[in-house]
């Protein structure tokens, strides 16, 4: 009895990184060095970075036990900020961007912790409202961006390395490094696992709860402003499938609807994994309506395994 | 003893904010919501008042509304259903595709149906054998429906051959109302009534409130949980038939932003997300308080995307109002 549920655990904790190198080994058989080449790695690398921030702050809210549905509009927003406020000079708007996240976060923050309300339903509203701005601000067409420099941020490499994807590096050590070796990172976990009792340890409840909103807003627009380089223009289509994509990223590298369960590592894992299927799948030829079904069937069945085997781990544990 | 009464004479000192009154207003924010917007209505425009324009704003609603009903009876139950837009897309497209096959309209109307209850018992199937999140699941399997619409139709907008089927969308019962209203109303009337008076209906609360003590006073959980689900894939099938009957044709992602329109409109009328409260009647009324207001911003000529920013804002309102005076009593 043991030694399964020592093996259940041990693919609780890893199947992220399991998935991530079945998929890498997947298609390097399929396709040989077709596949398994700089360039081909290279562009994975700057797919995924544009989606690594905001799936980390997805993840860092699902650890907390909340959820966040405006990611996408959020996302959308900063786009079209920091391509319309182009004119007032590069780092202006790239801080009015990064802004509108913190304050749309604390906005999210506050009505989840102050306002008592669910945080589905909170995040639900903030996203209509931040999306009704987008279109506005946007009058629903696109924006052109007018300084050619602003593509560096998305498109620029160092050596063979994107830009985007050291940014996305950067982002994934210090959120790393916050959640496993700091106090206020803990404290996530601690009130995403079971919020009585973290209020009993003496867990600063408010603080907890509240800045993994504005994390993930910020990152959030941090996606945006990338998104917004790389392209050097920004659409009010942007995100619309996103909080749905970054939840579905999120639980595949391990996070939990419950609160409580997560990494930021595994979060990377699961973009990485999306990425690679979706970059695979087009080097097979593979038409985009089939990889929609595949990639949903890919999650459906992480999320089939994991309640089963937290199931199973669960009666294990009554048992003994 | 005494600190009650003299907690009772504080409480009603405040007429409004009396503890029966405020029990009213806390179950009731959406009715009162809803009359207030129509009596802002009837001041700002004369057109409002007209039975015209009342009935067209339950027509322009009743698809939502259909699809919000189901919905509600998974939220009851403490479930929800994020497969509800794509199921919107895929019912339509086989009734379609199925005519342009030569088979007769009603036959294709049953298949579209069919279908519909075919995706609520994949849904039900997968939360009840392996108890993963229904949030989730449906999630997937939305996605999932997505892509096989896509496939069916290679994205393109399908048309159906037959005038008479389109008749069912557009046509009126009378000659007055349409049928969809019909349709909508008599929905949610089946529905209250389940809901209150049966068994299965009762279980539901009971289970959304609390599934242990659910399946301990009896109620086999899995089965009804299974036919919830049913009921959630059979009305987004209705809403299908609706909708592709008013267009006389359809694309994948006829229901787009359907799920969360669905589930704002049922916490609008006062069905708790927690589950173990609400009704097929409440949800009614959250539906029309959409749907008023969204009259009621076009009659005043606000730019429709200004209308989505006020919308949210409203909702958002409403729930934190819902929620303090919950917490307060």
């Amino acid at each position: 009895m043991n030694s399964i549920l020592l093996l259940t655990r041990l693919f609780l904790k890893k199947t992220p990184l399991f998935l991530f190198f079945l998929t890498i080994t997947f298609f390097t058989l399929m396709l040989g060095s077709s596949f398994f080449n700089l360039l081909t790695l290279t562009n994975i690398s700057r797919q995924i970075s544009i989606d690594t921030p905001i799936v980390i702050g997805q993840a860092i809210v699902l650890i907390s036990g909340g959820i966040d549905i405006s990611v996408g509009s959020v996302m959308a927003m900063s786009a079209a900020i920091v391509i319309g406020t182009q004119s007032l000079g590069i780092f202006l708007s790239i801080f009015l961007a990064l802004a509108f996240g913190v304050f749309i976060g604390c906005i999210n923050g506050l009505l989840v912790t102050k306002g008592k309300i669910v945080p589905f339903i909170a995040t639900l509203g903030t996203m209509s409202v931040v999306r009704g701005l987008v279109l506005v601000y946007t009058d629903q067409k696109a924006i052109m961006g007018v300084l050619p420099s602003f593509e560096i941020i998305g498109g620029g490499t160092i050596g063979f390395i994107p830009i985007p994807f050291l940014i996305a590096l950067i982002i994934l050590m210090i959120f790393h490094g916050l959640l496993t070796k700091m106090k206020i990172g803990r404290n996530f976990f601690a009130v995403g696992g079971d919020l009585d009792n973290a209020f009993l340890a003496g867990v600063p409840i408010f603080r907890s709860r509240f800045l993994p909103y504005v994390i993930s807003s910020t990152l959030a627009s941090i996606s945006g402003i990338l998104l917004a380089s790389r392209l050097n223009s920004a659409n009010p289509q942007i995100g619309l499938d996103t909080a749905l994509a970054s939840i579905a990223a999120a639980i595949i590298g391990g996070a939990s609807l419950l609160g409580g369960r997560g990494s930021i590592f595994g979060a990377f894992l699961g973009v990485a994994t999306l990425g690679i299927l979706s970059t695979g799948m087009n080097l097979l030829g593979i038409t985009t309506y089939l990889q929609i079904g595949i990639k949903s069937l890919v999650f459906i069945s992480v999320v089939i395994i994991d309640a089963v085997i937290v199931k199973r781990a669960r009666s294990a544990i009554k048992k003994e | 003893m005494t600190i009650n009464s003299e907690n009772a004479f504080n409480k009603t000192k405040i007429g409004l904010f009396s503890p029966r009154s405020l029990k009213i207003i806390r179950e009731q924010t959406a009715l009162i919501l809803l009359i207030f917007l129509i009596f802002v209505g009837s001041q700002v425009s004369d057109v409002f008042l007209t039975g015209q324009n009342l009935l067209n704003i339950i027509w322009a609603v009743s698809v939502l509304g259909i699809v919000s009903l189901g919905q509600c009876i998974l939220i009851i139950a403490c479930r929800f259903d994020m497969s509800v837009a794509y199921s919107l897309g895929l019912c339509g497209i086989v009734m379609v595709v199925f005519q342009n096959l030569g088979i007769p309209w009603t036959i294709s109307v049953l298949i579209g149906i069919c279908t519909g209850f075919f995706i609520g018992a994949i849904n039900g199937i997968i939360c009840v054998k392996t108890g993963a999140n229904p949030f989730l699941v449906t999630l997937g399997t939305g996605t999932l429906i997505y892509a096989a619409s896509l496939t069916i139709t290679k994205s393109k907008t399908v048309y159906t051959p037959f005038e008479a089927f389109t008749e069912i969308g557009r046509g009126k019962l009378f000659g007055v109302v349409h049928y969809s209203v019909a349709i909508f109303i008599l929905l949610a009337i089946v529905l209250e009534i389940m809901l209150r008076f049966t068994k299965f209906g009762r279980s539901l609360y009971v289970i959304g409130l609390n599934e242990k003590v659910g399946k301990l006073s009896g109620f086999s959980v899995n089965k009804i949980i299974f036919a919830a689900f049913l009921i959630c894939g059979f009305t987004a099938s209705i809403a299908s038939l609706i909708v592709t009957s008013r267009n006389g044709s359809t694309v994948a992602n006829v229901g787009l932003g359907l799920e969360f329109e669905s589930i704002i409109a049922v916490v609008l009328g006062g069905t708790s997300l927690f589950g173990g409260s609400g009704g097929a009647l409440r949800t009614v009324v959250g539906v029309l308080v959409l749907g008023v207001l969204n009259n009621l911003l076009i009659l005043m000529n606000v730019q429709t995307e200004v209308q989505q920013i006020v919308k949210g804002s409203i909702f958002l309102l409403i729930v934190w109002l819902d929620t303090s005076l919950r917490s307060k009593s």
